[in-house]
């Protein structure tokens, strides 16, 4: 009989206490001792595993198996859903999995019919799971616990460890509006986006990482790798893979979206419909967006103003940048010869100015909104890409330097101007409009401070949009001068008009032929060593603009003979040169993608940048520094190639084993466009550091200052590069 | 056009795990099996082909065998002519991992009824066709097109007869040999995780 008495006690107490499997101990815990019916009690399901093991979420991913509850409850108690704190995501990456490591706390709600008699209630449940470090055994444990159920509510002991587990469940609202869209399928895979559009809150801080989870379906595959296409608070953007096994394309994702920020993560439940087409408006697809064909503009995000501020500020800020020094200098000579003249006529000057630029930038917009209607990626400074573009303008460019010469002068009625004042006086309109369009041509291939965010931003938005950021841009860059306009006084320090002008106009044809340069090596990008014919066309214009100055506009007689001259020169130059020496509108097509700049770096192993270059370093667990540039980019040039190349950056690169990939956007190939328009920015520079840990999305430096030294940005990217090194 | 390409051969690249397609050629491979004979998948154009990513550690390959329906499987299909391979690509570092002695012992424990057992311990086979769990099944047909992925069967447990389940390679290998197309071609597989050497 004691015997007996002893067994049952033994039977009991391992009945109740914690059953062990393998690896795995499992305990049912309640949130309350003691409680009335009609209420709601918590009931947790605890398992605790030894280190290294682990236990399987909702989804288990692409192998091991969810964990099971079947309850045998008493009458008058129900069971609801389990609930289940955010996972971790396991390795190996081909195998990836979403479970539990050490510990995890399953909540399950138990309801209590409001008619359930008084007594101990005894719960019991059985856990079935999978538990897996090198391999995986099933593991199984019968659990049960004891409920009072009186006129009295108490909270049990485990109260403060439901709160703590409680808090690890993902939250039932879509706090960042995400959206689900699809992009075109290629067989039995396809791309779905989650994103969601800009909001403009002051919370845009980038996450230290991005995840989506997905629920288990037995009809598609969500691949377990996550692009992160933005991983700012604002506008988050990441894309996942789908596979499709049976029956259509999904029309609804769910799951939970991890973000991650000083090593906090927490986890938003998302049940979204899954649209065909990226959402009009958002600056969240990485697809070219369809311009509304003359529709409502789509709603926008809160933060146009604060885009537009930054338009007028980078406008503002271009005035400085190298590539519209020369012209400041024309405006500055502008102003002095109209130093004295009545205001109005000198407002109306600077008026007509801002004219200039701001019809250049209405076809810059109408340029870029054309290339996106034709489903292409716009980017800014693309014109440059265009080799016949950039010939057209070195012409020009020096045509204006060989004017400042005073080679020829630039009239309208056809008659020489003898002197300073009467040039203003005469072409004043005509050149202040001129003097417009040209700082608008020469500031594209320049980016600013803020204006990259602006122009950014504005690419992925709908027409309007585009021309209103355009036009802020415009008005940034003409409005030191409307103010000048508008306020003479301010240049009183200049000196009176008088012969020193013609000087000052000369010196100032020397920064124009620097430009011409400039665009004469942007040419030999494109044209190789056969930009020597370019050289001898200049050559031939620049003798045809002396004939044409001295013999036609200055001449006294036969002046028609020389413009014949004139014309028959420019006719066999352009035939002999471009056309047969250069064959300018076939410009050679550089295979190497890294061409001449690679040649010229000192010391960086500059690999040729692709998608797949970037995978597969990332793959080998390299961190990866990339150089979006262009051989016409002057900030590119200036700042980014000299802060790259240099010993210390040189020395972290081989020390952390990093891959060097140099992007070049000098033709402005689609990948690159499309590429560069990821990171919400509009044109190069752009350098990105990818971690050597592939699953943190890359770090975007940002783009240097007009003012900053290159040692100054090299630090920037050394300080990137040892963030990116750590694991 | 051109972008869109690059964009997935990006994801494919990153995605490595879905390596092959339904109704396109199974990738041809060249493999070693435990008796160290030269496996190559074109020695048997003509004829049915299933592979199996196996490690019998797993429970729930475990029980496919400790039930006796995986080699009953193996025999009814062996009597129709098909090949069956049996793909272990348990890496060397692994407690699973079995010598050649090791797996030829647990062939006649088992009495396993494949073709051969594919020591892939590199892993390469398995990464090949993308095999991400134990089991998981492919079927090709005789003209060398894959056209079945995925599951043994809709009862994903590590435990009870398998026997009740409707197994995806069975059907596949019947309605290919009744001239039908195959009507489910593609599932999740679920199991253990492949325990690669990389």
């Amino acid at each position: 009989m004691r015997h007996l008495a002893a067994i049952i006690v033994l039977l009991l107490t391992l009945a109740v206490g914690p059953v062990r499997a393998a690896h795995t101990e499992a305990k049912l815990l309640l949130s309350a001792a003691a409680t009335v019916p009609g209420d709601v009690v918590l009931a947790g399901v605890q398992l605790k595993m030894e280190p290294g093991w682990h236990t399987y979420w909702k989804n288990p991913g692409d192998s091991g198996q969810a964990t099971e509850i079947k309850w045998q409850l008493p009458p008058g108690v129900t069971a609801g859903e389990v609930q289940w704190p955010l996972p971790e995501k396991l390795p190996p990456a081909d195998v990836t999995t979403y479970g539990y490591e050490d510990e995890v706390v399953l909540i399950v709600p138990l309801k209590l019919a409001a008619n359930l008699p008084a007594g101990a209630l005894n719960l019991v449940a059985k856990v079935s799971w999978l538990e897996c470090k090198e391999s995986c055994v099933p593991g199984s444990a019968t659990v049960q616990a004891t409920l009072l159920v009186g006129t009295e509510t108490k909270a049990s002991a485990n109260a403060a460890l439901f709160e703590s587990w409680k808090a690890k469940l993902p939250q039932d609202i879509n706090h960042f509006s995400l959206q689900a869209w699809w992009e075109t399928a290629k067989g039995d895979q396809r791309p779905l986006n989650l994103g969601s559009p800009a909001s403009g809150t002051d919370k845009n801080f980038k996450y230290d990482a991005v995840e989506f989870f997905p629920n288990t379906n037995d009809d598609y595959e969500v691949s377990a790798n996550t692009e992160v296409l933005s991983a700012f608070s604002a506008e988050l953007h990441l894309r996942k893979n789908v596979k499709k096994l049976s029956g259509d394309w999904p029309k609804e994702i769910s799951g939970v979206l991890v973000v991650e920020q000083n090593k906090t993560r927490s986890g938003y439940e998302i049940k979204l419909p899954i649209s065909d087409k990226a959402p009009a408006g958002g600056s969240v697809s990485a697809q070219p967006q369809p311009v509304q064909a003359g529709g409502t503009p789509a709603p926008l995000p809160q933060s146009l103003g604060r885009m537009l501020l930054f338009a007028f500020i980078g406008g503002i800020i271009l005035n400085i940048m190298p590539c519209v020094l020369p012209v400041i200098a024309l405006k500055i000579l502008g102003f002095v010869s109209e130093a004295k003249s009545e205001p109005r006529r000198v407002r109306k000057l600077g008026l007509i100015y801002a004219l200039g630029v701001l019809l250049s930038f209405l076809a810059l917009a109408a340029g870029v909104i054309g290339v996106k209607a034709a489903g292409h990626h716009a980017g800014w400074g693309m014109q440059f890409g265009s080799p016949i573009f950039v010939v057209c303008l070195t012409t020009l460019v020096m045509l204006v330097a060989l004017n400042l010469f005073g080679l020829f002068e630039v009239t309208l009625g056809g008659r020489a101007l003898d002197t300073a004042g009467e040039l203003a006086a005469k072409h004043g309109a005509a050149g202040a409009f001129f003097n417009g369009v040209l700082a608008t041509i020469l500031a594209t291939p320049c980016t600013a401070p803020f204006l990259g965010a602006a122009l950014g931003f504005a690419f992925a938005q709908n027409a309007s949009v585009i021309v209103l950021i355009f036009l802020t841009v415009g008005l940034g860059l003409a409005s030191p001068y409307i103010l000048l306009s508008w306020n003479p006084a301010w240049l009183k320090f200049l000196p009176k008009p008088g012969a020193w002008m013609e000087k000052f106009k000369i010196a100032m044809g020397f920064p124009m032929l620097a430009t011409v340069m400039w665009l004469f090596n942007v040419a030999a990008s494109s044209y190789g060593r056969n930009v020597l014919w370019l050289g001898i066309f200049l050559v031939v214009v620049a003798f045809a603009a002396w004939i044409f100055g001295e013999f036609f506009q200055r001449g006294r007689q036969r002046k028609g003979v020389a413009l014949a001259f004139v014309l028959i020169l420019l006719a066999s130059g352009y035939a002999f040169t471009l056309e047969k020496g250069l064959d300018w509108r076939a410009p050679i097509i550089e295979t190497n993608a890294a061409g001449a700049l690679k040649a010229s770096g000192a010391g960086i192993d500059w690999q040729p940048w692709s998608p797949e270059a970037v995978a597969a370093a990332r793959a080998a667990g390299r961190p990866v520094l990339v150089d979006f540039t262009a051989s016409w980019c002057v900030t590119c040039n200036a700042i980014v190639k000299p802060a790259l190349e240099n010993n210390s950056v040189l020395a972290k690169l081989k020390v952390l084993n990093a891959v060097a990939l140099l992007a070049d956007y000098t033709r402005t190939p689609p990948a690159i466009t499309e590429e560069i328009a990821k990171y919400g920015v509009a044109g190069v520079p752009l350098v990105l550091v990818y971690p050597k840990n592939p699953d943190l999305p890359p770090l975007v430096l940002p783009q240097p200052s007009p003012l900053q030294l290159p040692s100054g940005y090299s630090r920037t990217v050394l300080d990137a590069l040892n963030r990116a090194s750590q694991p | 056009m051109k972008t869109t390409f690059v964009l997935f051969a990006a994801l494919a690249l990153a995605t490595s795990a879905w390596a092959v397609d339904i109704g396109k050629p199974a990738p041809d491979f060249s493999a070693t099996d435990i008796n160290g004979k030269t496996i190559k998948l074109a020695d048997y154009k003509g004829k049915i082909v299933v592979l199996e990513s196996y490690n019998s550690d797993c429970p729930f390959c475990h029980n496919h065998y400790a039930s006796g329906a995986m080699q009953e499987l193996q025999r009814d299909l062996a009597a129709k002519n098909v090949v069956w391979l049996l793909v272990d690509s348990v890496s060397t570092r692994n407690f699973s991992y079995r010598t050649p002695e090791q797996a030829r012992k647990e062939v006649a424990d088992l009495k396993i009824a494949a073709t051969a057992w594919i020591d892939d311990h590199p892993g390469e086979l398995g990464h090949l066709y993308g095999m991400k769990t134990t089991p998981h099944a492919f079927v090709i047909a005789a003209d060398g097109t894959l056209v079945y992925e995925g599951a043994m069967d809709d009862r994903p447990q590590p435990f009870g007869d398998p026997r009740t389940a409707k197994n995806y390679v069975r059907a596949a290998v019947d309605e290919l040999l009744a001239g039908k197309p195959v009507t489910v071609s593609q599932t999740k597989p679920y199991g253990c995780g492949v325990h690669y050497a990389n």
